[in-house]
């Protein structure tokens, strides 16, 4: 019984977050309709942002994704690029491509600690590239040295295998400059870039990603950032702002201590701990999501790397919430501290320990006879429905907002995909995440495998 | 819609075409011509002014019409500068009497003389006759006449603006060709050299300095003229560009006019 009710909340919560993007969803569609983006994309009164985009053995895809941020639509903004000790031709690709000399004596404002920096190059020809070169360190520590370099007070964490549109940068600034006293973060779109036609660093022809994996995260991703997003973004409890495309203050994110180096979910960390810097310091803040501006990244495409991925993020997400245990229940975390952690504890962390058991519970009634077949048959179409319901409606949103996808046999893939989710994928999802914790609990603490794809074989195969 | 435009622009060029043609043949022989433009169109204006030059010189006038600005082109073939003048004097003061709100605008000039009747420069004549905001008749000199027609690449990403940009250069005697992104406009820039390149600053492909640069860094003869059209409005940037060899700065929204300024200077 208490799985029926656990999945009953669930739902509920779920649908009412949904329900809050519905409602959201017109002010987000006029707004970036009617924005006079190319106006503002000029102006002098746009605040100066920091692009970091750390990269760890990214030889294939960095310069195609340098040149991409290079061409933004956005007044005043640098580029720095972090090589993280990367093993193969990173720092030396990027620099015969931007003839990059290593400035003589580099001014580094920050204090964040951070593993040593062997260097920085730059070429006076492309004023707005930076490149660090440092010892390994990992994702956090690459951010927090871009953070000690960077020149402007606005910063933005980019992943090195993600292509952001042109807009998307002066759209999150034209959030901030809403509110730029309270926004502290803002996190944007992210989509899956496989089977897109790619040129020129910038993508030309949205369609669905041709092989499976990627086909399951697409829909995955529309789900999590239109239905789930849009709506946490309203009550301001989002709990994570994706790693691959992020707009922050750099002040709070100092005051904060930096990301925190030594374990994955970093991105969901540096949130956190703003939530609590601000909540605990009484100070009215803002973390928004930003659906209008988009970011392209590459998924994972084979059973292992997402799989990884997956335990990885399963690895993070408990070691936040342990480190975090304190905000939850806590009055003083208001939305935080009452709504969103407990939801992230009990329906996203543990959420694979209670269907587990849940499920071994129902066979196990009627194995023993206790329980009909029935309400087995009907808890699992109840799932599912919901379940089916959610992603149809994420589709919807997606539909009245953004209309990305234009061939209407993309839909008809995307709604079969959202049904097939069910069969198989869910439920490896469900393991990964049990995985990851296992990880967890043998202090298995590696980033795991990652491969790159070249953009251009990319589009190539798409 | 563009389709229209097109089409009107191509029939336009084919008058002029057509008039140089014709004052090539008659190269050797003295031949004033003169253009007419009268505001909101006045019915029946080529006839009457056929009628009124046959009967005053009694000459073989020729009366041409680009009928998709109503510009009227006529030619007193046998005719000095002095004697265009005189009848452009007559004219202008026959349809001032006859018709009570006409405001004719005369442009003329004599070939062989000053300069040569290449479709660009008739091209050029007429429509600096209808643009004209004198009521003077206009002689026509050397140094009005673009020698040349000038090449401009117009690269920006805003088909509406590239669309507009091309019409208002042709109508003034450019040739122009459109790149939509960066890397497109340097390998045109490299096979068609042109001598100006007007562009935004956010491409695609590559944009905004590194952009200058390379076109500075061609391996063409002579390195284009650059004005940059831009909504691009930080002054950093501008000092920059100015200082990285741009001739100009020009920042949306733009003036028309002052942007044809603009471009002529950079063109004497």
């Amino acid at each position: 019984m208490v799985a029926i009710y656990y999945v009953m909340i669930v739902n509920i919560l779920y649908f009412a977050i949904m329900g809050l993007s519905y409602r959201n969803i017109s002010t987000i569609f006029r707004r970036s309709k009617y924005s006079s983006y190319n106006t503002l994309s000029g102006s002098e009164l746009v605040p100066s942002v920091s692009l970091l985009v750390p990269a760890y053995n990214e030889e294939l895809t960095i310069i195609e994704n340098v040149y991409c941020l290079m061409t933004l639509n956005y007044p005043n903004y640098e580029v720095i690029v972090i090589n993280d000790g990367s093993s193969d031709e990173t720092l030396s690709v990027l620099i015969s491509e931007f003839k990059l000399e290593k400035m003589s004596n580099p001014e580094i404002r920050g204090t964040i600690e951070t593993n040593d920096m062997r260097g920085i190059y730059h070429n006076p020809d492309y004023p707005q590239l930076f490149i660090i070169d440092k010892v390994n360190g990992g994702k956090a520590d690459s951010l927090n040295a871009g953070i000690n370099f960077s020149h402007y007070p606005l910063i933005s964490s980019i992943d090195a295998d993600s292509l952001l549109e042109k807009d998307a940068l002066i759209r999150m600034a034209r959030m901030y400059m809403e509110n730029p006293e309270e926004m502290v973060a803002i996190g944007g779109d992210v989509r899956i870039a496989n089977g897109c036609l790619i040129e020129n660093g910038a993508v030309k022809k949205v369609s669905l990603p041709r092989k499976i994996w990627p086909m399951f995260q697409s829909i995955e991703y529309l789900k999590a950032f239109l239905g789930g997003r849009i709506g946490w973004s309203h009550i301001n409890g989002l709990v994570i702002v994706s790693g691959a495309f992020g707009l922050f203050r750099k002040d709070y994110v100092i005051a904060v201590g930096g990301y925190r180096g030594g374990y994955p979910g970093e991105d969901m960390n540096i949130i956190i701990k703003l939530h609590r810097y601000m909540l605990s310091h009484k100070l009215p803040y803002k973390v928004a999501f930003c659906p209008e501006a988009v970011c392209w990244t590459q998924a994972p495409d084979s059973y292992k790397i997402i799989s990884n991925q997956r335990m990885r993020w399963g690895r993070g997400n408990l070691k936040n919430m342990i480190e975090n245990r304190g905000m939850l229940f806590n009055p003083k975390y208001k939305v935080m501290g009452m709504i969103t952690m407990p939801y992230n504890v009990l329906f996203e962390t543990f959420n694979p320990y209670f269907r587990i058991t849940g499920l071994l519970a129902l066979i196990g009634y009627t194995l023993l006879d206790m329980t009909h077949w029935r309400i087995l048959l009907t808890f699992f179409l109840l799932n599912f429905l919901s379940g089916y319901l959610l992603s149809v409606g994420a589709i919807i949103l997606e539909e009245i907002a953004f209309r990305r996808f234009k061939k209407l046999s993309d839909l008809w893939k995307m709604l079969l995909f959202s049904a097939l989710k069910f069969a198989g994928y869910h439920q490896l999802g469900v393991i990964w995440r049990v995985q990851g914790h296992i990880q967890y609990l043998r202090k298995n603490n590696s980033w795991g495998a990652m491969t790159r794809q070249s953009w251009k074989e990319e589009s190539k195969t798409a | 819609m563009p389709q229209s435009v097109t089409l009107q622009r191509e029939q336009k060029t084919d008058v002029y075409h057509n008039l140089g043609e014709r004052l090539k043949e008659t190269s050797r022989e003295l031949c004033g011509i003169m253009f007419l433009y009268c505001s909101g169109n006045p019915p029946q204006l080529e006839s009457r002014v056929r009628d009124f030059l046959q009967h005053e010189s009694g000459l073989e006038i020729e009366v041409l019409k680009d009928s998709s600005t109503q510009t009227l082109a006529i030619l007193l073939p046998g005719f000095t500068l002095d004697a265009t003048h005189y009848q452009a004097l007559l004219l202008k003061q026959y349809l001032q009497e006859t018709m009570e709100d006409a405001d004719p605008r005369i442009t003329l000039t004599v070939f062989p003389g000053q300069v040569d009747p290449t479709p660009g420069v008739l091209k050029q004549m007429s429509e600096s006759t209808r643009l004209s905001t004198s009521s003077d008749i206009h002689i026509f000199t050397k140094e009005e006449a673009i020698q040349e027609p000038g090449r401009i690449l117009i690269v920006d990403n805003d088909d509406t603006i590239r669309e507009f940009l091309t019409i208002r250069l042709k109508m003034q005697g450019f040739e122009t060709l459109e790149a939509l992104d960066g890397t497109s406009a340097l390998e045109l820039i490299e096979k068609w050299e042109p001598d100006l390149v007007l562009t935004e600053l956010n491409l695609y492909g590559i944009d905004g300095l590194p952009f200058i640069h390379q076109i500075q860094q061609l391996p063409v003869e002579n390195t284009p003229k650059i004005v940059v059209l831009t909504e691009q409005r930080v002054e950093r940037t501008i000092s920059q560009c100015f200082k990285n060899g741009v001739d100009d700065y020009v920042t949306k929204p733009f003036s028309p006019v002052e942007l044809d300024a603009r471009i002529h200077r950079c063109f004497h």
